[in-house]
């Protein structure tokens, strides 16, 4: 027990005092929290132009249309399809929603529609109102769910959505995913450094089992994770007053989950690597592209083609995905689910190759 | 054959592997088909200065990594303190410290907190303030490895394979490119464990190491021990030959001094004369002698007895270290 504890601690403070991880980790969240949080503090505080097409004309309808108009969060305007998707067109909707024909009937008998169109020109404020909308829907559904028969919106769930998505409360748990990336991701070119000096070899002369050393760096760079993360989060709630709408617990099992997918791909790297040098520049080739396209800065969900699906196979993207959903949108287990079977299949099939390519020394 | 002798056989076994703290049995390692380690035994005694002895490439290095269970050897047994290597590394790697040839530290730690976490890592350890009074590097506890100069660089590395107060010690080329005092405190540092029952076992190239610190040395050359005797014992085989060479101004004849006792060659040139001789203390003698009888003034007397570079020559046909001035 005290071996790992000492092994533990100095682990970490080779981490701690390693200038250009703790840059760019936690010095490149930091940097962008408050450039995003001073820069766009005046962008994103309005309501979401909202336009409502009601082709249904039922009591169901007309009480959904009534609801979106007593909520804060939306201008509700209605008219015709033709009229909204021309408003969108001009760009004084942020989305149109359509309540299809039939829509009060369909719900009672389950398997009713929505039809939403978005304003795409401005891709945060696109977001944060699919959040809303979708927030919506949720109600409704939830509604729909526990009591049959008549429609009467859950105004719990259409709370949920009664926040309005700044700029910074877009860009932090972009950061917390960014932060974790990069302060992990390097132990790649640790690892290759330890082999290439021949600091693994001296080590092999101990008693000390490989496994050992390798958990102690893990544990090390978890709590360099979360001790930055600290930092980044508090930041955002001090300065720029940036809500935490989920389950605190979650989220820390979602940073851990984002940590552990790092490391594990990490050490698939440095598998293919003799010089630290070379997995260096490997690393930061994964990395800044993925800065991009993981969805830290600006929503990248909506792209399509090669590079959609390119983005749709990074972790960062589901990492940031599911840090999103729990910091911006309150939601719960089931809501990043997908995301974090899609980290666990990263972890999984990253020590799969660990175990075939990486050599300790 | 009794059940007595029997055991009495085993425990001649026991009582030689009691007293043999390395046991090394027809080690072969290769490497892509060449042998790096071609067929090596031999046996350390507890408390002995154990030389390995040979060229680059030799197979010093493998050897001594294959004991310290670095590397897995492709045939042969190791017996450490009677622990078998592949079956009880980790045990064996607990009472053993190693220096390698080169050793690079963690550079995020300083000095005293690689000794600490080296120390972290078995049962017992010494204290690390002790023991970098001990390498005299108490004042650069604070500083990090790569601000170390060589030689404090290999006083670190030597502390690191003492942290666990080993009984048995690996230093390989502990004294390469080290300044002669630095040499000199590493030489004391070696003897001084001797004297504290520790079994060292040290590869060099330098033969004056050799001849200065080892009990015994082994001589490797292409993967094989080709010797392994006391220094004595190895330049014994030459047939105490020594070299005689001086400088003699006056009447004297070069074949008068190639008939005094012990001389078997004798070469002259401008004045200077160069004797080989099997009975170097006659020799001398007679030679004094016969400068004093001939009046002839006797200057830059110079008296050569062989090294273990003679004995590597004579064994190999080569030089030890050919690049070496």
């Amino acid at each position: 027990m005290a071996t790992f504890f000492s092994l533990v601690r100095a682990n970490f403070l080779m981490v701690i005092r390693q200038r250009t991880l703790i840059i760019t980790s936690l010095g490149l969240a930091v940097v962008s929290i408050l450039v995003f949080g001073y820069l766009f503090s005046n962008s994103g505080a309005t309501k979401t132009q909202l336009g409502v097409v009601d082709a249904d004309h039922s009591s169901v309808s007309a009480q959904l249309v009534s609801q979106l108009q007593h909520n804060d969060l939306f201008n509700v305007s209605t008219g015709s399809e033709t009229a909204g998707q021309q408003a969108l067109q001009n760009g004084n909707l942020d989305a149109l929603l359509i309540i299809p024909a039939g829509f009060g009937t369909q719900l009672t008998q389950g398997g009713a529609h929505l039809q939403v169109f978005y304003n795409q020109s401005n891709p945060v404020r696109e977001d944060a109102t699919r959040l809303a909308v979708s927030a919506i829907v949720d109600g409704i559904n939830r509604a729909a769910t526990h009591q049959p028969g008549p429609v009467t919106l859950d105004e719990q769930g259409v709370m949920v959505a009664s926040k309005n998505l700044r700029t910074i409360d877009y860009v932090t748990p972009g950061m917390i995913g960014l932060l974790l990336m990069w302060a992990n991701l390097s132990v790649a070119i640790q690892l290759v450094f330890w082999r290439e000096e021949g600091i693994t070899k001296r080590l092999a002369a101990t008693p000390l089992a490989p496994i050992a050393m390798i958990s102690g760096q893990i544990l090390a760079r978890l709590l360099l994770s979360l001790a930055q993360e600290v930092v980044v989060i508090g930041l955002a709630i001090w300065l720029f007053n940036v809500q935490i709408y989920g389950n605190w617990g979650l989220l820390a099992l979602v940073i851990v989950l984002g940590a552990l997918t790092m490391l594990a791909i990490g050490f698939a790297v440095a598998g293919f690597f003799k010089k630290s040098q070379a997995a260096n520049a490997g690393i930061i080739l994964v990395t800044f592209p993925m800065m991009f396209l993981g969805g830290s800065y600006f929503p990248v969900s909506q792209i399509s083609g090669v590079l959609g699906g390119i983005i749709h196979a990074l972790p960062l993207y589901y990492l940031n995905d599911a840090l999103r959903q729990v910091v911006n949108n309150g939601a719960g287990w089931a809501a990043i689910q997908t995301s974090v079977l899609v980290l666990l299949a990263w972890i999984v099939a990253s020590m799969l190759v660990t175990w075939r390519v990486f050599r300790w020394q | 054959m009794s059940q007595q002798s029997a055991a009495v056989s085993q425990a001649a076994q026991m009582s030689a592997s009691v007293d043999m703290m390395v046991d090394v049995r027809g080690l072969v390692k290769r490497y892509h088909q060449k042998k790096a380690v071609d067929g090596v035994s031999f046996g350390v005694r507890r408390g002995e200065i154990f030389g390995v002895l040979g060229p680059n490439g030799a197979g010093k290095t493998t050897t001594l990594e294959i004991i310290e269970g670095i590397r897995a050897s492709d045939e042969g047994t190791v017996m450490v303190s009677g622990l078998d290597i592949r079956k009880h590394k980790r045990a064996v790697q607990r009472i053993i410290g190693v220096q390698l040839q080169t050793t690079t530290l963690f550079p995020e730690l300083t000095v005293r907190e690689t000794v600490q976490f080296f120390g972290s890592i078995y049962p017992k350890a010494l204290d690390a303030n002790d023991l970098l009074r001990q390498v005299a590097l108490e004042e650069k506890a604070k500083a990090y490895p790569q601000d170390l100069s060589g030689g404090q660089r290999q006083r670190l590395a030597l502390a690191l394979a003492l942290v666990n107060d080993p009984q048995v010690v690996f230093l390989d080329e502990p004294t390469a490119g080290l300044d002669p005092q630095s040499r000199r405190m590493l030489w004391d540092t070696v003897l001084g464990l001797r004297e504290r029952g520790k079994t060292i076992i040290i590869t060099t190239h330098y033969m004056d190491e050799a001849q200065v610190l080892c009990d015994r040395i082994a001589i490797m050359d292409d993967g094989q021990i080709i010797a392994l005797d006391t220094a004595a014992g190895l330049i014994g085989r030459l047939g105490a030959q020594a070299t005689i060479d001086c400088r003699l101004d006056g009447a004297v004849i070069t074949a008068e001094i190639g008939e005094l006792p012990g001389v078997s060659k004798v070469r002259e040139a401008n004045k200077r004369f160069v004797l080989q001789t099997s009975q170097m203390e006659p020799t001398l003698l007679a030679l004094l002698e016969y400068a004093t009888r001939r009046g002839a003034a006797l200057t830059d007397l110079q008296v050569r007895t062989p090294t273990l570079e003679d004995v590597f020559l004579d064994l190999t046909g080569r030089e030890l270290r050919p690049e070496q001035a």
